[in-house]
């Protein structure tokens, strides 16, 4: 029996050659999806182990909640309470340390090559961390030069050398976030794993712990210690652990520190990363599930097919006494083969796949050497997935071979199908239990916190919850009602073809509804795929609008200045734009950090501006208040979601706090004092050595000892008084008016002071400039100002200059780059879905081959004949993309209005292109057809009506 | 297109001679199936003529070639040589284009099972053919026809809900509808009881009758054959009995002696 399955699959190959395709191209994104994911795990690990190479490392004990909004980069990693950096001091005492410090990074800084070009990235990040020869940075090895020493040198990454093309001595730019530094190129360091495209720069730890102080609130806190065991080879897991235990044992009890193997820390933190770049393998999945869900039913297709041609073998089969079973095996048999071998080509498909985009990626710029092969569980998967999918599909044709009576097998008579209102009725309430989750989610949205229902613990879930549960609800309820919508969507859709072509769109559309939930099942596949694209399409088209609205309405600049370090800009490039010809005004919103309000931090930013932003950026719109008047004098300006969520209102009063690390001016003059002092005694003990040597007659002696005192004396005076400022904690208080509630969307969640208030309650220092922008003087050529300006800062290398145009655009480009992806996962999506319907009509070719061959022995040409499968095929795949399009609009409507309050304003739904998804749509259904029709146009019509 | 159909009347006319009464004709048509090794010779240099105005039956044990004549003559088949002629066309020189065109214009037919268009009621069925070649409907015409087939009350019917012989009748319809030339008919009573083939014959019989339509019909039912003007009994690919208006004894006669014919020289059976 197995032989004769065997048999019949290579004789049915051709058949099956689509329903390979398909399976193929499922499994491979399933194998693929979990590839890539792997590889970016991989990558992200080896990334970890190079870059926190450390054995052991010293946190917080209590874990804080998750960090600041402002810096809220997206991963899940808990956050833990700072420590005194003097600890480190503490824990290099410990034995079996071989170094404790505090390794600097400073993130946002800017190479600038010998050419006076910044060195730029595919999105990844460049950094600065500190290491010499005393702090190496133990998976970094040099292959030329050395350590950078002091503020004028700068070692290299390899990956950052190759980029920059800058070699040992070769001359650069730095730029930190107070400005360009001129350095020289001191060595080129290796890691193994690479950096992703990431701009690695070491530089002197002093230099590094110098900038990140400048930038930090509270320069004596740290969120970790980091502690080599041994300066050269890494310590296995049990030392790490015997070694973290003597620190936690060292540490001081009042040091909220906690120490931690270098592996845990490690793992925690590629899981962070993992998990914040896990959202990529589900949006694959998707697609995945859609290829898998055609190639199941164009299995199940095709398998029908066969089954029908082969009834009479199988009578016979029978008839000699083989037993249904035994049949039934004959059809699995082909079906497992066929799975087999399209899993196969799935795998190899899904492995080319992330190569070809390992490839792409590293021509691009960022070369990733995780591992980007398959591992034989991905294999596996595939090929479960695979083969399961193909028997599921191929089960029923096989269950009608072995159990259909003889005598059916020779009839032509096609089964009626079983009645499809039950699943109409079923999936119509799926989709209004859908839609109502939507509504809930829309009115929780619209309530705004306090929830449309009588039950607390409804009102707080998190709104992604129903919007979600809708969705899921809408897709599943529409393709279960699917097959009962047929005929009414043919009768509606036909309505236009039967018009036009009187017999051939009549009998196309009655057509559609012969096999219900097969021309539902093949629509299907087109309605994920455009419900998720034209989803997609309305929220990012009514991004793209809110963000332009914004602009063209309320935004009263003429330039937005950012910097590519980290937002921040230097003052002195800030006195350059202010001093730069055509400029009426600068505004700078400056952020405070820690800020609390009765007590409490606002959820949102504060920042200090100018009373300009309001007549000079944006218009004000208030719910209450004046905001120019309230900037103007010093009151409180708070967004209207933040004094919602308060209860605030102009005119109450409000205690502002800040906790600032000041400069303690008398613990300072004491340490400089107490260095001097120390000084003194030491020359003095130098200076006796000397008189006593010169009186014993050791002339020579004397003379070395003076000049060591020379020498020190040098040193002493050069000492960086950097190193001797003592800072202290200060709470500031200030009590302030509220004096306008901001309904601006852009600062709704915003509480704004003007600069004098601000600089009482924050540090000056601490206090840095987020955004900027320019107004040019009435009557001014904007293109002049702009080219001024952009000289002015061009020192900087990091500050761009955007006119409202480039403004508008720098976020539509964005939103564009999102789309391509999407589009291209449309297109996949298309193609799996043409097989579909290309299998769906050659399976109702195979079935109504008399009936055509009848059609055409009456007179029916060959044009009508392809007109009629042509226009069924398109009015399958119009159902599938009008159903596609009429849920994924509205779900991007929901989700806009379900968003209104984080930047979605405006919403768009963008038209054009819908009806070109629609166009497209009949357009594919012809394409579909071609292939189909061809087949039934081949057979001789006196096969189809020759009687037996 | 009308260029070619010029053509071909000609060269009809100067084989044959303008004789108006022939509506169908065959010269020296042979048709062998298989290859080399295993040819079966269906039809052996067959010469027929088909009458205007008559009904014609092609009776014939299985394997005769009787199927094969009428697939020939109808354009479904194509002849291993020699020509068909319908209407003074040549049939057997013509391509997918122009046989269309012959079907919507000088053929009709009737097959055995399977005549209607599932998805389509009775009317539309009735009306098809004339949709198809998009040519007028005339309203007068389908009353009478519809009346003569005795389904008025059925014409929003679905095929499915009809009976085998209402579907024939329906069928019959259809082929007289667009007024061809010549409707051939493959074994039209092949799936019917008694009773309804009696029906649909007489039917069959009185649009020959009343409406001088001519009817090619295959059958190997010996009363189906009786209701025809005339029949020719084919054996081995030959035509060996020309009949005019026989009776059913007669054609029985024919076939007692046929059958032993066939024994006696025992040929290897043939493509049905």
């Amino acid at each position: 029996m197995i032989r004769i399955g065997l048999r019949d699959a290579r004789s049915h190959f051709s058949r099956f050659i689509m329903s390979i395709v398909a399976i193929a191209l499922g499994v491979s994104f399933v194998v693929g999806s979990f590839c890539f994911r792997e590889m970016l795990d991989s990558q992200v690990s080896q990334m970890m182990a190079t870059n926190a190479d450390h054995d052991v490392y010293v946190r917080g004990a209590k874990q804080t909640k998750s960090g600041s909004t402002l810096l809220a980069s997206g991963s899940s990693m808990a956050s833990y309470n700072a420590i005194d950096v003097n600890l480190a001091d503490d824990i290099a005492k410990v034995k079996g340390v071989s170094s404790a410090r505090v390794v600097y990074s400073l993130t946002g800084v800017v190479l600038v090559d010998n050419h006076g070009d910044a060195v730029t990235t595919m999105g990844s990040p460049s950094m600065a961390i500190g290491i010499s020869a005393s702090a190496p940075w133990r998976s970094a090895k040099f292959t030329s030069g050395t350590y950078p020493q002091g503020e004028d040198e700068i070692a290299l990454h390899s990956f950052a050398a190759e980029r920059s093309g800058l070699k040992v001595g070769d001359k650069a730019k730095i730029v930190y976030s107070d400005g360009p530094h001129d350095v020289t190129v001191s060595g080129i360091f290796s890691t193994s794993a690479s950096q992703a495209g990431a701009i690695i720069i070491g530089v002197d730890p002093s230099v590094a712990k110098a900038q990140s102080d400048k930038q930090s609130d509270d320069a004596d806190k740290t969120a970790q210690i980091c502690v080599y065991g041994n300066a050269t080879t890494p310590l296995s897991e049990s030392e790490q652990q015997r070694l973290a235990d003597r620190i936690n044992k060292a540490l001081p009890k009042d040091s909220q520190a906690h120490a931690v193997t270098g592996d845990e820390y490690r793992d925690d933190s590629t899981k962070a990363t993992q998990d914040s770049l896990g959202f990529i393998q589900p949006l694959i999945l998707i697609f995945a599930v859609i290829a898998l869900f055609v190639g199941s039913f164009i299995i199940a297709n095709t398998f029908s097919m066969i089954v029908r041609e082969s009834m009479r073998g199988y009578a016979l089969l029978r008839s000699i006494g083989a037993s249904p079973a035994q049949v039934f095996s004959t059809v699995i048999v082909q079906a497992m083969l066929l799975g087999l071998v399209g899993s196969g080509v799935g795998i190899a498909l899904g492995w080319g796949m992330v190569r070809l985009i390992v490839m792409g990626l590293a021509n691009m710029g960022l070369p990733l050497t995780g591992a980007a092969d398959p591992s034989i569980s991905d294999m596996v998967i595939g090929l479960i997935v695979g083969v399961l999918v193909t028997l599921v599909g191929a089960a029923l044709p096989a269950r009608n071979a072995a159990l259909a009576p003889p005598i059916q097998a020779m009839n032509e008579t096609v089964n009626p199908e079983k009645p499809v209102r039950l699943r109409g009725i079923a999936g119509t309430i799926m989709v209004v239990l859908g839609f109502g989750g939507w509504a809930f989610a829309c009115a929780m949205a619209a309530t705004d916190g306090d929830g449309p229902t009588p039950w607390d613990a409804v009102n707080h879930i998190s709104i992604g919850w129903p919007l979600g549960i809708g969705a899921a609800l809408i897709v599943i309820g529409v393709i279960m009602a699917g097959p009962a919508f047929v005929s009414p969507a043919g009768n509606i859709l036909g309505w236009l073809p039967s018009r036009i072509f009187t017999v051939t769109g009549r009998l196309a559309t009655r057509n559609i509804s012969r096999s219900k939930r097969r021309t539902s099942n093949t629509a299907a596949a087109l309605f994920v795929g455009v419900a998720i694209v034209s989803c997609l399409g309305v929220v990012a088209s009514s991004a793209k609008a809110s963000v332009n609205s914004l602009v063209d309405n309320g935004f009263e600049a003429d330039f937005a200045v950012t910097s590519a370090s980290f937002g921040r800009l230097p003052d002195e490039a800030i006195a350059d734009i202010r001093n730069t010809d055509g400029v009426k005004t600068v505004t700078t919103n400056r952020l405070l950090t820690g800020v609390k309000y009765d007590g409490r931090s606002a959820g949102g930013v504060t920042f200090a501006t100018q009373t300009h932003l309001f007549t000079d950026v944006f218009a004000a719109e208030t719910t209450e208040g004046d905001a120019v008047k309230a900037l103007r004098n010093g009151e409180l300006l708070v967004g209207k979601n933040i004094a919602e969520d308060r209860g605030w209102h102009v005119g109450d009063r409000v205690e502002v706090s800040a906790e600032n690390t000041v400069v303690d001016k008398e613990a300072t003059e004491q340490a400089q004092a107490d260095y001097q002092a120390q000084v003194q005694a030491h020359v003095q003990e130098l200076q006796n050595e000397a008189q006593r040597m010169a009186a014993s007659g050791d002339l020579a002696g004397a003379q070395a000892k003076t000049n060591e005192i020379q020498q020190y004396t040098a040193d002493a005076q050069n000492i960086d008084p950097q190193t001797l400022v003592r800072t202290k904690k200060e709470t500031t208080h200030k009590t302030i008016k509220i004096g306008a509630i901001v309904s601006n969307s852009v600062y709704r969640d915003n509480v704004m002071l003007n600069d004098d208030i601000a600089e009482q309650i924050g540090n000056k220092q601490t206090m840095f400039p987020m955004s900027l922008y320019v107004k040019a003087k009435a009557g001014t050529d904007i293109a002049t100002v702009k080219r001024n300006i952009k000289n002015a800062v061009k020192k900087y290398y990091t500050i761009s200059v955007f006119d409202r145009d480039e403004y508008k655009s720098t976020m539509s480009s964005l939103i564009d780059q999102v789309l391509m992806i999407l589009y291209a996962l449309l297109a996949l999506s298309i193609i799996i879905a043409i097989f579909g319907i290309v299998n769906t009509l050659a399976l109702n070719v195979s079935e109504r081959t008399r009936e055509i061959g009848l059609l055409r022995a009456i007179g029916t040409s060959r044009g009508q004949v392809r007109g009629m499968l042509g226009i069924e095929a398109a009015v399958i795949s119009v159902f599938g993309t009008v159903m596609g399009l009429a849920v994924g609009v509205s779900a991007g409507v929901v989700i806009r209005a379900v968003y209104a309050s984080e930047g979605l304003e405006t919403l768009a739904v963008p038209w054009t292109q819908l009806l070109i998804f629609l166009a497209l749509s009949i357009v594919v259904g012809l394409v579909s057809s071609i292939s189909p029709a061809s087949r039934a146009l081949r057979q001789p019509v006196l096969d189809a009506v020759a009687s037996e | 297109m009308a260029r070619h159909s010029v053509q071909t009347r000609q060269q009809g006319d100067s084989g044959n001679g303008v004789d108006e009464r022939i509506v169908a004709r065959a010269i020296d048509l042979t048709k062998n199936y298989g290859g080399k090794d295993n040819q079966v010779t269906a039809l052996n240099h067959v010469d027929v003529e088909f009458m205007r105005g008559e009904m014609t039956a092609i009776m014939g044990p299985s394997g005769s070639g009787k199927s094969t004549l009428m697939h020939c003559m109808a354009g479904l088949d194509s002849p291993s040589s020699g020509q068909v002629f319908v209407e003074g066309l040549e049939v057997s020189s013509m391509n997918q284009k122009q046989l269309t065109n012959l079907r919507r214009e000088q053929i009709g037919f009737i097959f055995q099972s399977f005549n209607l268009v599932p998805t389509l009621s009775a009317e539309e069925n009735i009306l098809l053919p004339l949709q198809i070649a998009k040519r007028p409907i005339d309203r007068d015409w389908f009353k009478q026809v519809v009346d003569v087939v005795g389904l008025e009350q059925r014409l929003t019917h679905r095929p499915s809900q009809l009976s085998g012989g209402q579907q024939q009748r329906v069928a019959c319809a259809r082929a007289m509808m667009a007024r061809p030339s010549v409707i051939f008919a493959d074994e039209p009573t092949g799936n019917l009881d008694s009773r309804s083939s009696r029906e649909v014959l007489g039917f069959l019989r009185d649009s020959v009758r009343d409406y001088g339509q001519s009817i090619v019909m295959v059958t190997h039912d010996p009363r189906a054959a009786s209701f025809a003007d005339r029949v020719l009994v084919l054996t081995d690919g030959e035509i060996t009995r020309d009949m005019s208006h026989p009776t059913y004894a007669e054609i029985l006669e024919v076939f007692a002696d046929d059958d032993a014919d066939t024994e006696a020289t025992s040929t290897e059976g043939a493509q049905a």
